[in-house]
């Protein structure tokens, strides 16, 4: 049953990008009116696939690559609503639904044939430790997102026209401010999710598992990321600056997830 | 009934004219009064804004003086008033109050002020028994078109004064301006203006700089705000998140430097320059510093000129949406235009079958009361079912206008003349019957309320109902 709520799920996602377009970009009230709880729906029944899946299985974490992304994509998807709740602002859907559709697409076509074989997966610190760093991911792109559409807003400012189709970009202020709020978010969600991680690879493994190039780089992705915090606190960096930091973190982001295929220890998506 | 509207408005009449006709909100309802009192005004509203006189009346045949109306009331000069005022009859009436209503016929086209102006005017004309039904339904249409244009168009989405798009892109740097600060420079109307906006935007704070210290002082009390010397303006700056300068300088008070001093006081907070200054006041290479916009007075003026072609493009697509509800709105009044037909084909066969039983009463009078009563009925259910098609046929060619076939269906039935046939019905019975032979109106009160004699009525309504009901079945 889980398999029909996730395909339920990805038509609504699929549906609520399509009516985002008019909603976002044509600035019309009523499709915003019919593209929100559709977005919502979705989301409502991903969650009950996600849960009755995870119950069904007895277990707490996603297993394996389909599952990893279905995750990715609610927790996108849960931001984009968080942020639409306390900020007003539909504007994150442009990207944000197409991508949970994107996400969920494979996983909901059908089951997943790789899984993670380790036993531990039926661990709750592993459950903390999967969630917490999806969840900086997610965070992250919302960050990465909201610096470049700051871009965007002060250069139509300063250059004073005011093209039609940038009409949908939100305040300046606003847009810094989801980027603040998802940096210092993802920051948390990403120590704890490396902190938990550490701890079971140093009981499990031991050292050799830190040089391991996955696990490698997502330290280097924490440590650019207590950079990014402290220079944009000590500087109030905004603009131009700012969105070069963030970059550079969501590049080591990227690699992150691609250094999946070069990890021998910390691999998923193998038969 | 017919639809009148006179008035002027600021296309047809100096301000001059205007002002003399402009009527004071508390001697509204009194005017209303005097104007319902007119002969042959059935129904009235008068909807008086700084830029418009306008009177909107229903009355019978004999149309109403309405320019002698306003020209005794308003004690203006015979004649004076005639090359300015304009009258829309019926449907060009209906059309014009839609535009009034949705602010297609506003000096700013799409500001929102008129909608509400005309709400106020139909409760004032409520109030004083001044709206009936007709008008009423013209009303409600004419605020549901408004309705419409405000949501399905972007008329009044952009601004279009100086002072508004300085609020305008204010909110697009900082979002919200709760809490923000604006620093004053100088004085002079526009700038003053922009301040004002801003505090009713939610703009927090003011700080008012002057080289008369004095002019700053009152300044700031004129806006509950603080003076600060003239001297102190660069120390000052850095606390402002908005600064309006208007001063008369011949050389920029503020230079590049000087902004990335703020900026660096500010931890790189934006800030919003408005130089409504000539010569400038601000060097306009602090547009260039990043978390810094600069707007001078040619800036403002092209994005308030740029948003009022966007406004003139979004009033194009409200006209074609007052055509579509004004159309709609006379498919309404044409389809109450059958039911005197209705009404008339309805009594004229039920007397055909009361003289059909009459002159059949000896040959009947032998039967028992409950076979008498199947007759009653028998002949009720068939007259009922032959009148269906023609009553919907009638209905539905009300509905399209279709004149012909009203034609052909009224010579058909001998049901003469239409105005022999509305004597005999008031506008709401005839609704009434409409509504009754659509047997989708839930308002059964109206039945209750209808003039006509008791047993007329009761016949008539009970035909259509049964006769719709039957031949369906």
């Amino acid at each position: 049953m889980f398999l029909l709520w996730l395909r339920v799920a990805a038509v609504f996602y699929g549906l609520a990008s399509l009516l985002a377009i008019p909603a976002i970009l044509g600035h019309r009230p009523q499709w915003k009116k019919i593209c929100m709880p559709i977005a919502v729906g979705a989301w409502f029944f991903h969650l009950i696939s996600y849960v009755e899946e995870l119950a069904l299985a007895h277990r707490w974490m996603p297993e394996g690559i389909h599952e990893v992304q279905s995750t990715l994509a609610l927790l996108v998807v849960g931001i984009f609503l968080l942020i639409w709740v306390r900020y007003r602002t539909i504007s994150f859907g442009l990207f944000a639904l197409p991508l949970a559709f994107l996400l969920t697409l494979v996983p909901a076509i059908g089951m997943d044939r790789y899984t993670f074989s380790s036993p531990m997966i039926r661990s709750g610190w592993i459950f903390i430790h999967v969630t917490s760093l999806l969840a900086a991911y997610a965070t992250l792109i919302f960050s990465m997102l909201a610096s470049l559409l700051y871009l965007v807003q002060e250069r139509r400012l300063k250059n004073k026209r005011s093209p039609g189709f940038l009409e949908w970009l939100p305040p300046l202020d606003t847009m810094d401010q989801i980027a603040r709020t998802m940096l210092v978010l993802g920051f948390h969600c990403m120590t704890i999710g490396l902190a938990t991680g550490s701890l079971i690879a140093q009981e499990s493994y031991g050292a050799a598992y830190f040089t391991d190039p996955k696990i490698f780089l997502s330290f280097i992705m924490w440590g650019l990321y207590v950079v990014l915090l402290l220079v944009r606190r000590s500087t109030g960096l905004r603009g131009r600056r700012a969105v070069y930091l963030s970059s550079a973190v969501f590049i080591i982001m990227l690699s992150v997830w691609a250094a999946n295929l070069f990890s021998s220890v910390h691999r998923f998506g193998l038969p | 009934m017919k639809i009148l509207l006179t008035g002027l408005n600021h296309k047809t009449a100096p301000v001059e004219l205007r002002e003399r006709l402009a009527i004071p909100s508390e001697a509204l309802p009194e005017t209303t009064r005097t104007l319902l009192a007119e002969p042959g005004v059935h129904e009235a509203l008068i909807l008086s804004t700084c830029n418009r006189v306008e009177l909107l009346v229903s009355h019978e045949s004999t149309e109403p003086e309405l320019r002698r109306f306003l020209e005794s009331h308003f004690s203006v000069e015979d004649g004076t008033l005639a090359s300015h005022l304009y009258h829309h009859h019926d449907m060009e009436a209906v059309r014009h109050l839609f535009r009034v209503a949705s602010s297609l016929d506003s000096m700013v086209v799409g500001e929102p002020q008129i909608l509400g102006q005309v709400k106020s005017a139909y409760a004032v004309s409520r109030s004083v028994g001044a709206i009936k039904s007709p008008l009423d339904k013209l009303l409600q249409q004419a605020f549901s078109a408004a309705k419409r244009v405000r949501s399905e168009t972007e008329i009044g989405s952009s601004s279009v004064s100086i002072a508004s798009v300085a609020v305008d892109l204010a909110k697009r740097i900082f979002g919200s301006l709760q809490g923000k600060s604006v620093l004053l420079v100088g004085a002079g109307k526009m700038s003053e203006l922009a301040a004002r906006h801003l505090l009713q935007n939610g703009a927090k704070s003011i700080l008012v700089a002057n080289r008369t210290f004095d002019r700053a002082v009152r300044l700031a009390q004129q806006f509950k705000g603080q003076a600060i010397r003239y001297d102190d303006l660069h120390a000052r700056a850095g606390e402002a998140d908005i600064l309006i300068t208007s001063t008369g300088a011949p050389q920029p008070i503020f230079r590049v430097a000087d902004a990335q001093q703020f900026l660096h006081r500010r931890r790189n907070r934006p800030m919003f320059f408005i130089d409504i200054a000539v010569p400038r006041d601000v060097e306009p290479a602090v547009n260039r510093l990043e978390g810094v916009f600069l707007y001078d007075i040619d800036d403002l003026q092209s994005v308030a000129v740029s948003n009022l072609v966007d406004r003139s493009r979004e009033a194009e697509r409200a006209e074609a949406i007052i055509a579509e509800e004004a159309e709609r709105y006379r498919k309404r009044v044409r389809s109450i235009d059958a039911a005197p037909a209705i009404v008339g084909l309805q009594a004229s066969a039920e007397e055909m079958r009361q003289a059909e039983l009459r002159r059949a009463r000896a040959r009947l009078q032998s039967l028992t009361p409950e076979q008498q009563a199947a007759v009653e009925t028998l002949t009720r259910g068939l007259m009922n079912k032959f009148l269906h098609l023609p009553l919907l046929a009638l209905k539905e060619a009300a509905s399209e206008g279709d004149v012909v076939t009203l034609e052909a269906i009224r010579n058909a039935f001998h049901l003469g003349p239409e105005s022999e046939l509305e004597s005999q019905i008031t506008v709401q019975e005839a609704q009434t019957h409409v509504c009754e032979a659509d047997c989708d109106c839930p308002d059964q009160q109206v039945i209750e309320s209808s003039p006509l004699s008791e047993t007329a009525s009761a016949h008539a309504n009970e035909a259509v109902v049964a006769g719709v009901n039957k031949g369906r079945s």
